[in-house]
């Protein structure tokens, strides 16, 4: 039996294909999946759509259930999905639209150092970084918190590490949320969640995480790259990584713990996996507070690596990282739930926004955005994989009239983790990409071969749809150099 | 002429799923999938050894308020939280009781040979996506996907 989706598709434009709400029963709005004509054709293979027309069941759905060009099939929603639910009328709030890895993000850190000084000190770096950031299965962070002082964290995010003197305050305008979401409630995390994540902030991890070295290759916009503070031929580094075991049971314990929920409220569902409650409720306040005390994990965890990739870069170039412009670009969420306003068929009405392997995407002028970005808007930061490309973009105003706010996320996998091991049989991908001018470390044993290029379709093609359709426009584009994996 | 269906062997074995990993378990009784199945959530992780210095430490869990294929699932997020928190793992589980509406298993639980130990994935969560339990000729089939 096929996994292929064979409901109903109607093209809206040369980029919208809808998913009637006629197509089953219980959808409250139609289901809306940004994709061109050879994207449709790949996302048709698995059963990611039958999980748009899903989530369009949720209570209070506003709009319509969003799916981003680089949908693949999740667990409940789909990845790349994006929904919005209002709690004036029953809106419901799922972990499932979350997703596991709560505030998985992505940050970019710019420098002035050329890819002329850094080509001859690449394999040193790339060691050094190897060395100093911890990664890996079961790996510690090399900075450690007591109870106390995770539960501080979890609270005040970003602006807590930085008082231990782990970053720079600059870096805070240029987190999302200012590395801050209000209303955490490390109370309502589980002692099971501390214990796994315990000593695991400061830390990459593993799977799809990386950190990489990339030098900016091609400038799209260049006032916009340069307000960016992004110049071709600088050298960059990404940080891809998350909540780490603490948000992994965050979202395990928030399952359990809504089992029978749904049915409490009067919710029917048509996956067990969509289990929610409603964003005003004990339940639903419960996640969101523990939810929240994830994501501020999260954002702290990558500003940490920040921190080792600040001393490691000083130490290999031989200067200090405020000598070498290692400002943050800016930092986001893709794996998160968060209380937005947006107008709503002429009405203004706070939603619940969930953002499943989808980038908040703010227009220029969004009150959130900090002073510098006022005029170009939000950075949205694009990983692509380790031998070809990621992008940045900016946020459109189509975007806050059409998808929340939101864009994609990253290229989208292709090939199951068998099949790329299969793949590369009698290859060496470790070759392979330093013969692409890559030269990448990972610590799992079949780690590079499941995540070599192959494995994921070609960022662009994800990254050209929403640039067509308005939604974020392209800046620049980052090649990678150095990547360090879990 | 009737045939007698020969029980299955346990066994457990890995697929491909997207982005993911699953476990597909055979038993022929409910009781005999923990086995394999604890096996499948270690070998997707890596080639885990047990640390033979250190002495191994009595486990038990008691599972219930689920249907058969969720309380296999909480089993294994109880191994996962195992290995998480106190890098141990457990050998040769035994199943005191797989009925309808609750799973009690014994073990013990041996330290990790950290030098020994090959680690191949970090596994954040046993998810419920295409969880089942299945009867199938001569015993019991599980489904298992596991988010990496």
């Amino acid at each position: 039996m096929g996994d292929e989706y064979t409901g109903p598709l109607e093209r809206v434009d040369a980029y919208r294909w809808r998913i009637p709400k006629s197509y089953k029963p219980g959808m409250r709005v139609d289901g809306i999946i940004y994709a061109d004509d050879r994207l449709i054709e790949h996302i048709k293979s698995d059963k990611s759509p039958e999980q748009v027309a899903n989530v369009a069941t949720l209570p209070g759905i506003v709009t319509a259930s969003l799916a981003m060009p680089d949908i693949h099939w999740g667990y409940g929603f789909c990845i790349g999905g994006v929904a919005a639910t209002d709690p004036e009328q029953g809106g419901v709030i799922s972990p499932g639209g979350v997703g596991y890895d709560i505030n998985c993000g992505v940050r970019l850190i710019r420098t002035n150092i050329t890819l002329k000084e850094a080509q001859p000190l690449m394999e040193k770096l790339v060691d050094r970084l190897f060395a100093n950031v911890p990664c890996g299965v079961g790996k510690g962070g090399r900075i450690k918190f007591k109870r106390a002082e995770l539960m501080k964290l979890m609270e005040e995010g970003v602006p807590y590490v930085l008082k231990r003197g782990l970053g720079w305050d600059s870096d805070l305008a240029a987190t999302e949320a200012n590395g801050c979401i209000k209303n955490a409630r490390p109370d309502y995390v589980t002692d099971h969640a501390y214990e796994r994540g315990n000593d695991q902030c400061g830390t990459l991890g593993s799977g799809n995480h990386f950190m990489e070295v990339q030098v900016i290759d091609h400038v799209d916009d260049a006032s916009t790259a340069a307000a960016l503070g992004l110049h071709e031929g600088n050298i960059t580094v990404m940080i891809h990584s998350g909540s780490r075991g603490l948000g992994y049971q965050v979202c395990e314990d928030a399952l359990k713990e809504l089992r029978g929920v749904p049915e409490k409220y009067g919710i029917s569902l048509p996956d067990k996996q969509l289990v929610c409650a409603p964003v005003r409720s004990p339940e639903g306040e419960r996640y969101l507070g523990a939810m929240r005390a994830a994501a501020n994990f999260a954002w702290c965890n990558r500003q940490i690596m920040t921190h080792l990739a600040r001393e490691t870069l000083a130490e290999v170039f031989g200067r200090p990282a405020e000598q070498l412009g290692m400002h943050l670009v800016y930092d986001v969420a893709h794996n998160i739930a968060k209380m937005e306003p947006y107008e709503v068929n002429g009405e203004r009405r706070m939603l619940c926004v969930h953002r499943k392997g989808a980038t908040r995407a703010f227009p220029p002028g969004h009150p959130e955005l900090p002073q510098q970005y006022q005029a170009v808007g939000q950075p949205v930061l694009v990983p692509g994989d380790m031998g070809r490309f990621s992008y940045v973009l900016v946020g459109r105003p189509e975007a806050m009239e059409q998808t929340f706010g939101s864009c994609c996320h990253g290229a989208g996998r292709q090939m199951s983790r068998g099949a790329a091991i299969r793949a590369s049989k009698g290859r060496s991908i470790a070759k392979e990409l330093l013969q692409r001018g890559v030269i990448a470390r990972a610590r799992g044993r079949t780690g590079l071969e499941e995540e070599q290029p192959d494995a994921y379709k070609d960022v662009i093609q994800v990254v050209d749809v929403l640039h067509n359709a308005g939604i974020s426009s392209r800046v620049a584009r980052l090649r990678p150099l150095g990547v360090i994996k879990g | 002429m009737m045939t007698k269906t020969q029980r299955v062997k346990p066994s457990y074995e890995l697929f491909d799923h997207t982005a993911d990993m699953g476990i597909r378990v055979t038993a022929p009784t409910m009781a005999e999938l923990v086995r394999p199945a604890s096996e499948g959530l270690y070998a997707v992780i890596g080639q885990l050894a047990p640390d033979a210095a250190e002495p191994a430490r009595p486990v038990n869990w008691r599972l219930t308020g689920a249907e058969p294929a969720v309380l296999l699932r909480d089993y294994l997020a109880e191994l996962l939280m195992l290995f998480e928190r106190d890098h141990r793992i457990v050998r040769e589980p035994v199943v005191a009781e797989f009925a309808p509406d609750r799973l009690a298993v014994e073990a013990q639980a041996f330290k990790l040979d950290q030098v020994r130990s090959v680690y191949q994935h970090e596994v954040k969560a046993v998810t419920y996506h295409a969880l089942e339990i299945a009867v199938i000729p001569g015993g019991y089939r599980a489904t298992i996907i596991v988010d990496i």
